[in-house]
C-alpha cells in the first residue's frame, strides 16, 4: 500500500506562518481583547509580607466604594489548590489565616471595571501580625528558622540515587574536584500577562472559561475538579496567547477565584495581570544549589559525579507541577549530559519558603543541569591543563554506543553528539581561536569560548503539560473537500496551525491553505495534553501524521472503487486522486468528498459514511533526546564588568524538521532568554523577604542590541517516532546558558574565574578581577 | 477626580469625538473606548515597548500617556498601517521572515520599524537594532526582526511605504 505520502511537499519546507496576518494587522484577539457585555473585572489585594498572620480585616469601605460588587475572602471561597493532598499542603486560592510570599493574594474585589476595582482594593486593610520569612534553602533543610507549613516539614521532595559500584569508583579515582553551582530566581515573563476571563451561560448552565494557557484540557480538568463541577459543564477556550515558556502550564488561585466569582455572580469576569502582579506571582523558576564533587582521571576521563540538588520551592508546590521537583529530579536524570560518565550519586531535596512558589520555565531542568554538566568538564580541563574541547571529546557518548543507557538509567536515542560540536568549533573557527584568544590578551582584552553540549529530553509522558503521554487529533474532509482538524495543544507562538497543517496536508494530498487547525476549545479538540516539554512537535505532529494517514486510506479506498482500481494504484495528491501512470482516471477530493457525504450509496460496502476520524498517537518510546552544541565567544571588560556576546554558533539536531524556519526561530529565541539568564535576568528578594525586582527596569530582558547574530546549522538524527520528529522547544535555552557563562570563565582564566553562578552580573565580574588580580 | 472630559482623538486618520477621565491612559482608551486592541499591553510601565504607537509620526508609549494629552494630534496604531486587503511590505517581510511568534510585541516593533524607515529608509543593522532596542520580544531572538526591517530597507529606494 501506498501508506506515506508520495514525497512530502510541505514537510520540511520553509512555509510562511498561517497565523502571521492576523497577528500583522492587529487583528488577533488575546486574553484582555475579550469584552462582553456586562463583563465584571477583578482586582486583588495582597500579601505586602512574606509571612504573617492575618489578624483582621477591615472591608466596608471596599464594599461600598464605586462599582463594586463584590468582596470575596477564603470564607467565601474556600478552595483549596492541591486537594489530592501529594504534598500535605495546598495553596488556599484567597489566603487563609496566614500568608506565606509577598503577592499572595488575600482579597478579591469585582466591580465594574478595572480602574474602579483597583481604587477599591487600596482601602482594604488587612492587618497582619509578621512572622519571621524562611529564605534561605540550606536552613530550611534543618527547620530552620521555623517552618513555613507548620504541619509538615520544609522538606517537601526528598530523593536519592546511587549508581551501583558508585563508592569504589569515587574513592578509587586519582583525581578529585569540588564546587558549588548556584542559580537565583529568573521567571520566563511573557509579553502578554497571565489572564482569565469565565462567562456563565444561563441558558445552558455551562460556563465558558477563557484562559491564557498551555493546556486546555488540564485547566479545564483542574477547574472542574477544584470547583466541584462536571467536567462537561466547562468549556475552555484559549485566545491567542502572548507567550508561555512553562509558565503558562499551570492553574493559578486567580484562575479559581475568576470562575468562583462569575458563576455566585452570574456575570461574566475577567482578570488580567499588570506586570508587577506577574513578576511577583507568575511562577518563578531556576532556584537552585548543587553541591557537587567529581572524580576523574590524569587524561580528564571522568569517572563519577557526586551531587546534592536542592531548590527552594516557595510557599507553596506550584499547582500542579512543582517546579522545584520538575528542576531537581529531572537534572539529576541527565546531570550527565551527552558524556559517558558511568558513575552518579544524586541527593535531592526540595524546601519550601516564604517565596513565591517554583513553577516551569523553559528548559526547566536542562539549563541548570547543562550549567552544572558543562561546568565540571571545564572545571577538570583547567585543572590539567587541557583543552576544554579535547575533554568534552575523551567523555563524549560515541555513535556506536545508542542506544546509551546513561549512569541514572535513562535511554538514549541516537544523536549526533560528538558530530555536533565538531561542526560548531568548525563553524567558529576554534583552531585559530586560541591565537586570537592571546592576541587580544595581550592588548588588555578578554575574550574567551564556551561550549555547551547539550541533551534535550522531548515527548516524555509527563511534563509541566500534564501527564499525558499521548496527542489526539480530529480530522475532518469538510463536503466541500477542505480539511479541518482539531487538537488539544496550546500553542504559545509556537506557529502549529501551520506545522500541523503541513503534516496533514501532505497525507491528505492537499494544498497547505486548504487544511484549518482547530485548537484551544475543549468543546472542539478530542482530549490532550497540551503545549509544554517539547511535546508538540513529536507527539501532537505524530498524532496528526497517523490522522492524516488514517484519513488518506480512506480516500485512497473510495477512489478504488470509485475509479475501479487497485488500492496500491491510487496516488493523492495537489487535491486529486488518480490512478498511477493514468493521470486521466482522476477524481477531485471535492468530489470523493461529496459522495462520502450526499451519494452515500456509491460509497464501498463496509466503509463508514462520511469523512472523520479521530486518532491518537503514543510514542513506543518514552522519550526521545534532541541534541546539539552551543558555542558562544564573548568579551569581557574587566572594568565595567559588561559582557558582549561576539559570536554564536548552533548546530542543532532535532530529527526530522517540519519547518525550518520555525525552528530556527525557536533557537534564536532561546539563545536571547539564554542571554538574558547568564547575565541579565535575576528576581532578587531582600533579607526582609520583599521582592524587590518588580518592574521590568529592574528585571532586565535581553534587547535587539544584547543580542548577537546567530549562526544556525541542522543536523537530522531522525527518532523512532512517527515522521523523525524530536522536540525542540526548549534545547536553546537548555545549551545557552552554560555556553554563556563557560565564555566568561575562559574569557578571565587569567584571572582564574570559574563562573559557579547565573546570572554572572557585572558587580560579580569585578569582583572577581579585583579579587584575584 | 473621576469626572469625564470630552476629547477629539484622531486615529488613524478618523477623528473620534469621546468622553474620558482625565487618568486614563491612551492604551486603555484606544483598547477599550474605541476597540483598537491591536494595541498591546505588556508592563505599563514604560518598559517594554508593546504599547508603542505613532503620535505625529514619531513612535510613543501609549501607557506613559494620557489620552487628554494628544488631543488635535495623528495618532496611528497598527489597524491604521494597513490599507485595503493587502499587507505593507513591511508586514509582508516580517512574514517571509518569521519575524513573529506569539505576536504579541508585533504590533509595536511594525510602527517602530515604520517610524525609523521613514527617518532613515536605508539604516545599517546597528541602527536598527539601536531603534527597536526599547521593544522587547521574549520569543523571536530579534534576528529575523532585524532581517525583516533590512530586506524592506534594501527593497525600497526611497520611499518605503
Ligand atoms: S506597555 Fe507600555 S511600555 Fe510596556
Ligand atoms: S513574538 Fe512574542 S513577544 Fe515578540
Amino acid at each position: 500500500m501506498t501508506e506515506q505520502a508520495m514525497r512530502p511537499q510541505f514537510m520540511g519546507a520553509r512555509v510562511k506562518r498561517v497565523e502571521d496576518p492576523r497577528l500583522l494587522t492587529g487583528q488577533a484577539r488575546y486574553l484582555d481583547d475579550i469584552d462582553l457585555p456586562g463583563m465584571l473585572e477583578i482586582a486583588f489585594v495582597r500579601s505586602p509580607y512574606p509571612s504573617a498572620r492575618i489578624t483582621g480585616m477591615e472591608l466596608n469601605a471596599v464594599k461600598s466604594a464605586a462599582g463594586v460588587r463584590a468582596v470575596l475572602t477564603f470564607e467565601d471561597c474556600p478552595i483549596l489548590l492541591w486537594q489530592r493532598d501529594s504534598y500535605q499542603v495546598g495553596q488556599p486560592v484567597l489566603a487563609h489565616n496566614e500568608v506565606r510570599y509577598v503577592g499572595e493574594p488575600v482579597v478579591a474585589v469585582v466591580a465594574e471595571d478595572r480602574y474602579q476595582a483597583e481604587d477599591a482594593a487600596e482601602l482594604a486593610v488587612v492587618h497582619y501580625e509578621p512572622l519571621q520569612p524562611v529564605l534561605d534553602m540550606v536552613q530550611a533543610i534543618e527547620e530552620l528558622p521555623r517552618r513555613v507549613h507548620s504541619h509538615a516539614s520544609n522538606v517537601f521532595y526528598h530523593k536519592e540515587y546511587t549508581t551501583q559500584g558508585f563508592s569504589d569508583a569515587f574513592a578509587q579515582a586519582p583525581r578529585h574536584l569540588a564546587a558549588t553551582f548556584r542559580t537565583t530566581r529568573q521567571t520566563a515573563v511573557t509579553l502578554e500577562p497571565r489572564g482569565t476571563a469565565a462567562m456563565p451561560d444561563p441558558a445552558s448552565g455551562r460556563m465558558t472559561v477563557y484562559a491564557s494557557t498551555q493546556s486546555p484540557h488540564r485547566i479545564r480538568g483542574d477547574l472542574a475538579e477544584l470547583l466541584g463541577w462536571p467536567e462537561n459543564q466547562v468549556r475552555v477556550i484559549v485566545p491567542e496567547v502572548g507567550g508561555g515558556f512553562g509558565m503558562k502550564a499551570n492553574t493559578y488561585p486567580e484562575d479559581v477565584v475568576v470562575v468562583w466569582a462569575a458563576r455566585h455572580l452570574g456575570k461574566p469576569v475577567k482578570w488580567v495581570s499588570d506586570r508587577t502582579e506577574s513578576l511577583l506571582t507568575d511562577v518563578h523558576a531556576r532556584d537552585d544549589i548543587h553541591e557537587v564533587e567529581v572524580a576523574y582521571q590524569d587524561d580528564g576521563r571522568i569517572i563519577a559525579i557526586r551531587d546534592h540538588l536542592m531548590a527552594d520551592g516557595g510557599a507553596y508546590p506550584a499547582y500542579p507541577f512543582s517546579g522545584a521537583v520538575g528542576e531537581t529530579s529531572l537534572a539529576s536524570r541527565v546531570l550527565t549530559g551527552p558524556y559517558q560518565i558511568p558513575y552518579i550519586e544524586t541527593v535531592i531535596d526540595c524546601t519550601y519558603s516564604n517565596k513565591t512558589p517554583l513553577g516551569a520555565y523553559r528548559g526547566v531542568w536542562g539549563p541548570i543541569a547543562s550549567f552544572v554538566q558543562e561546568g565540571i568538564v571545564d572545571r577538570v580541563a583547567r585543572s590539567l591543563s587541557l583543552d576544554p574541547a579535547e575533554v568534552r571529546r575523551i567523555n563524549m557518548i560515541r555513535p556506536d554506543q545508542f542506544p546509551f543507557r546513561n549512569a541514572a538509567g535513562m535511554i538514549y536515542d541516537a544523536g549526533s553528539y560528538g558530530e555536533s560540536m565538531e561542526e560548531a568549533l568548525r563553524l567558529i573557527n576554534y583552531k585559530d581561536f586560541r591565537v586570537r584568544q592571546s592576541a587580544l590578551r595581550a592588548q588588555g582584552r578578554y575574550r574567551g569560548i564556551g561550549i555547551s553540549v547539550f541533551v534535550e529530553p522531548t515527548a516524555m509522558a509527563s511534563s509541566e503539560a500534564g501527564s499525558v503521554g499521548y496527542e489526539s487529533v480530529f480530522i475532518r474532509v469538510e463536503p466541500t473537500g477542505k480539511v479541518t482538524a482539531a487538537m488539544g495543544l496550546g500553542p504559545t507562538g509556537q506557529g502549529h496551525e501551520t506545522t500541523m497543517a503541513q503534516l496533514i496536508a501532505d497525507q491528505v494530498g492537499v494544498n497547505l491553505e486548504d487544511v484549518v487547525i482547530l485548537h484551544g476549545d475543549t468543546d472542539s479538540a478530542p482530549f490532550g495534553g497540551g503545549t509544554g516539554g517539547s511535546r508538540s512537535g513529536p507527539i501532537g505532529g505524530g498524532a496528526a501524521l497517523v490522522a492524516g494517514r488514517e484519513m488518506r486510506q480512506r480516500l485512497v479506498k473510495l477512489a478504488a472503487h470509485l475509479l475501479e482500481a487497485a488500492e496500491e494504484d491510487i496516488e493523492l495528491g495537489h487535491g486529486q486522486a488518480w490512478v498511477a501512470g493514468v493521470p486521466d482516471r482522476a477524481m477531485t477530493i471535492r468530489q470523493l468528498a461529496e459522495i462520502a457525504y450526499t451519494h452515500v450509496k456509491r460509497i464501498p460496502p463496509g466503509m463508514p459514511i462520511g469523512l472523520e476520524l479521530v486518532a491518537r498517537y503514543q510514542p513506543e518510546q518514552s522519550v526521545s533526546f534532541s541534541n546539539g552544541t552551543h558555542i558562544a565567544e564573548v568579551e569581557v571588560d574587566p572594568l565595567t564588568g559588561l559582557v558582549q556576546v561576539v559570536n554564536y554558533v548552533v548546530v542543532n539536531d532535532c530529527g526530522r524538521l517540519i519547518n525550518p524556519l520555525i525552528v530556527e526561530g525557536q533557537i534564536h529565541g532561546g539563545v536571547a532568554q539564554g542571554i538574558g539568564s547568564a547575565f541579565l535576568e535575576s528576581l532578587r528578594y531582600g533579607d526582609d523577604g520583599q521582592l524587590m525586582t518588580t518592574s521590568l527596569s529592574d528585571y532586565l530582558l535581553p534587547e535587539a542590541t544584547d543580542v548577537p547574530r546567530i549562526t544556525i546549522e541542522h543536523l537530522v538524527t531522525p527518532s523512532a517516532g512517527e515522521g523523525g520528529i524530536k522536540g525542540m522547544g526548549e534545547g536553546s535555552l537548555i545549551g545557552a546558558p552554560a555556553a554563556l557563562v563557560g565564555a566568561v570563565s575562559d574569557a578571565l582564566a587569567p584571572f582564574h574565574v570559574m563562573v559557579d553562578r547565573l546570572p554572572v552580573t557585572p558587580d560579580d565580574v569585578i569582583e572577581w578581577v579585583t579579587a584575584r588580580v | 477626580m473621576n469626572s469625564k472630559v470630552p476629547l477629539k482623538l484622531t486615529v488613524n486618520g478618523e477623528t473620534f469625538d469621546i468622553e474620558v477621565e482625565p487618568r486614563w491612559l491612551l492604551s486603555d482608551v484606544l483598547r477599550h473606548q474605541l476597540g483598537l486592541v491591536g494595541t498591546h499591553v505588556g508592563c505599563e510601565q514604560g518598559a517594554c515597548g508593546a504599547c508603542t504607537v505613532l503620535i505625529d509620526g514619531k513612535p510613543e508609549r501609549s501607557c506613559l500617556t494620557f489620552a487628554i494629552q494628544v488631543e488635535g494630534q495623528q495618532i496611528t496604531t497598527v489597524e491604521g498601517l494597513t490599507r485595503g486587503e493587502h499587507l505593507t511590505p513591511l508586514q509582508e517581510s516580517f512574514s517571509a521572515h518569521h519575524a513573529l511568534q506569539c505576536g504579541y510585541c508585533t504590533p509595536g516593533m511594525l510602527l517602530t520599524a515604520t517610524a525609523l524607515l521613514e527617518q532613515e529608509p536605508h539604516p545599517t543593522e546597528q541602527r536598527v537594532r539601536e531603534a527597536i532596542s526599547g521593544n522587547v520580544c521574549r520569543c523571536t531572538g530579534y534576528q529575523f526582526i532585524v532581517d525583516a526591517i533590512l530586506a524592506v530597507a534594501g527593497d525600497t529606494k526611497e520611499d518605503v511605504r
